[in-house]
């Protein structure tokens, strides 16, 4: 039943960044039992000029005893070093850290308070406008028909315990709580205005049994090996360091369990009539959300990324949302959403000219032109991989 | 959960509802001689407990590390200060977004004394000051610590009250679903 980190800690000194980490559980009895860590705290104050970062954002708990120790080093660390300061880097996810070392603030000045949640990730602000809210929510809905069928070859089964890691505003869990009756079902995302939606949801439709937590993908509290399935969709084509996220749902993952993962080749989504223009948009998009540090191509590459990660019998798929399958506007309201996005706010931000802009915006214009017209064809391809955890 | 099915302990769900309208979720008892056998007891049963009564909050893992981290300093405390023989109680009430902690404590008088100073501590207008100052103060550390900062940052209404002339009732009551809601 436990479910949060639950290692001894661990200590890491990284001179480069000077940064030193604190990861784990801190619980002692005495401040004898800190003994190694106190060492290496003060050959890494020995080492630094200027500021030391004191990572504690996956310092998960610390007793009293523990942060009696750790307090006393930060403050005497700063005795006769005027050069130096001191930055302690916490997260809200664990909930008590910030406000217990802003005491630490009130003491001594140079030793600051830095919450780090605002910056989890590269463009998070696009991903957090509330009006993306909508495009999600029909981007689900076309997916799902697919999905609900796909999931099950994947290894999905009733009673499972299950992860949607990344789960933006909880539809997809809503839906695979429904069909796929999990014993349990954990829906993390960093995104609190998403949480906030999907809790309401699921407060208004009485859906009970979905575990909304707040959490980076990246870093999870979650405990090793505790899901039977783990879902992460749509979601490492947005990270910088899609590697990081795998690594995560390969830890979360109970070994024989598996994860599936959904993501894109948006220079390959297609239409016809006027399939030139089309393909120009959405390849210049490709190289728009480059500039961003994302990879929104990265769909194929997703089996090589498994096996990198240590996933066997890694299995790969592919489908095509289109307009023949599903309601032609709702498929033209997703390009619509796309349009704004793509070429209102992120190629504005690149600085892109109007010229440009124009043409980009007239490529989403065209597929959704292709995906209403009674004779026309649209298609938005995605590529599933999963993977086995070995035993 | 290894180590706590090796401490012989009594786990009960009892939804009884108590005249402060306060449900009782569940109930731990164990001989005061086995919780105190070995310092990872108190981690052990703070973080079994909490994810066992965290999964309907707002949010789950959230509330479960803030209930851990509260339970803990409570039985850290229950673990340094008590005395005599029996069983130690560790009870889980609810009412609504509130939550509360009972432990019950075999106590001797050395122990009955500790606690009424500590309540008479915590009742002071500078618990902060206190808290502080158990912080950085040289020496060993100072049980009332935990429950200073119980008071002091988590909101805690603290209840320590004799039962009898052998055990101690240590209760806490907070409020964390707001500060999960919000973190």
């Amino acid at each position: 039943m436990l479910d949060v980190l639950q290692h001894p800690f661990t200590v890491r000194f990284d001179e480069n960044n000077q940064e030193f980490s604190i990861i784990g559980l801190v619980r002692p009895q005495t401040e004898y039992d800190l003994r190694d860590l106190t060492e290496k705290f003060r050959r890494a104050v020995g080492a630094v000029r200027g500021t030391l970062y004191v990572n504690v954002k996956r310092l998960v708990r610390i007793n009293n005893v523990g942060f009696r120790v750790l307090s006393s080093l930060l403050v005497s660390s700063l005795e006769g070093r005027s050069d130096l300061r001191i930055e302690v880097v916490t997260s809200s996810v664990v909930g008590w850290s910030t406000r217990k070392f802003s005491v630490l603030s009130q003491l001594n000045p140079r030793i600051a308070v830095a919450e780090y949640d605002n910056d989890f990730y590269p463009g998070q602000a696009f991903v957090e406008d509330d009006n993306i809210i909508a495009l999600l929510r029909t981007q689900t809905k076309l997916t799902w028909q697919h999905e609900r069928d796909i999931l099950p070859r994947h290894g999905l089964r009733p009673g499972m315990t299950v992860a949607d890691v990344c789960c933006g505003i909880g539809d997809f869990a809503v839906l695979l709580h429904k069909q796929f009756d999990p014993a349990r079902l954990v829906a993390l995302d960093h995104s609190k205005p998403s949480l906030s939606y999907a809790r309401k949801v699921a407060a208004d439709f009485h859906i009970e049994g979905i575990e909304y937590v707040y959490g980076d993908a990246s870093e999870m509290l979650l405990e090793d090996n505790q899901f039977d399935f783990v879902t992460c969709r749509h979601s490492l084509q947005i990270f910088d360091k899609p590697e990081l996220i795998l690594r995560e749902l390969f830890r979360i993952c109970k070994p024989g369990g598996r994860v599936y993962v959904t993501n894109e080749k948006v220079s390959h989504c297609l239409g016809e009539p006027r399939g030139e223009s089309i393909q120009w948009t959405y390849s210049e998009v490709a190289k728009l959300v480059a500039h961003f540090n994302h990879d929104v191509e990265i769909g194929p590459k997703t089996r090589k990324l498994m096996i990198d990660t240590g996933f066997g019998e890694v299995k790969m798929e592919t489908f095509m949302v289109t307009n023949t399958d599903s309601e032609p506007q709702d498929f033209a309201d997703i390009i619509e959403s796309w349009r704004e996005l793509f070429a209102g706010k992120m190629a504005t931000m690149r600085g892109d000219d109007a010229a440009f802009i124009a043409r980009l915006r007239q490529g989403f214009d065209d597929h959704i032109y292709a995906a209403l017209h009674p004779k026309g064809y649209a298609g938005w391809p995605i590529w599933v991989a999963s993977g086995t955890k070995p035993l | 959960m290894g180590a706590i099915s090796r401490m012989n302990m009594m786990l009960s769900k009892d939804a009884t509802v108590q005249e402060s309208g306060f449900t009782n979720l569940l109930s731990i008892s164990m001989g005061v001689d086995v919780f105190t056998a070995d310092w990872l007891y108190c981690d052990r049963i703070s973080s079994y407990v909490a994810r066992m009564v965290s999964h309907n909050r707002t949010d789950s893992l959230l509330y479960s590390n803030l209930l851990s981290s509260a339970l803990n300093e409570l039985l850290e405390t229950a673990f340094r200060c008590n005395g005599g023989v029996g069983s130690m109680t560790c009870r889980i009430l609810r009412r609504g977004a509130r939550d509360r902690i009972e432990l019950e404590i075999p106590a001797d008088d050395a122990v009955l004394a500790f606690f009424a100073e500590t309540a008479a501590a915590l009742a002071r207008s500078d618990a902060a000051d206190q808290y502080r100052a158990a912080l950085f103060a040289d020496g060993p550390v100072d049980p009332r610590m935990g429950l200073l900062e119980l008071s002091v940052d988590y909101g805690a209404d603290i209840e320590i009250a004799p039962i009898g002339s052998s055990a101690v009732l240590l209760a806490a009551d907070f409020n964390l679903e707001p500060e999960a809601a919000h973190a």
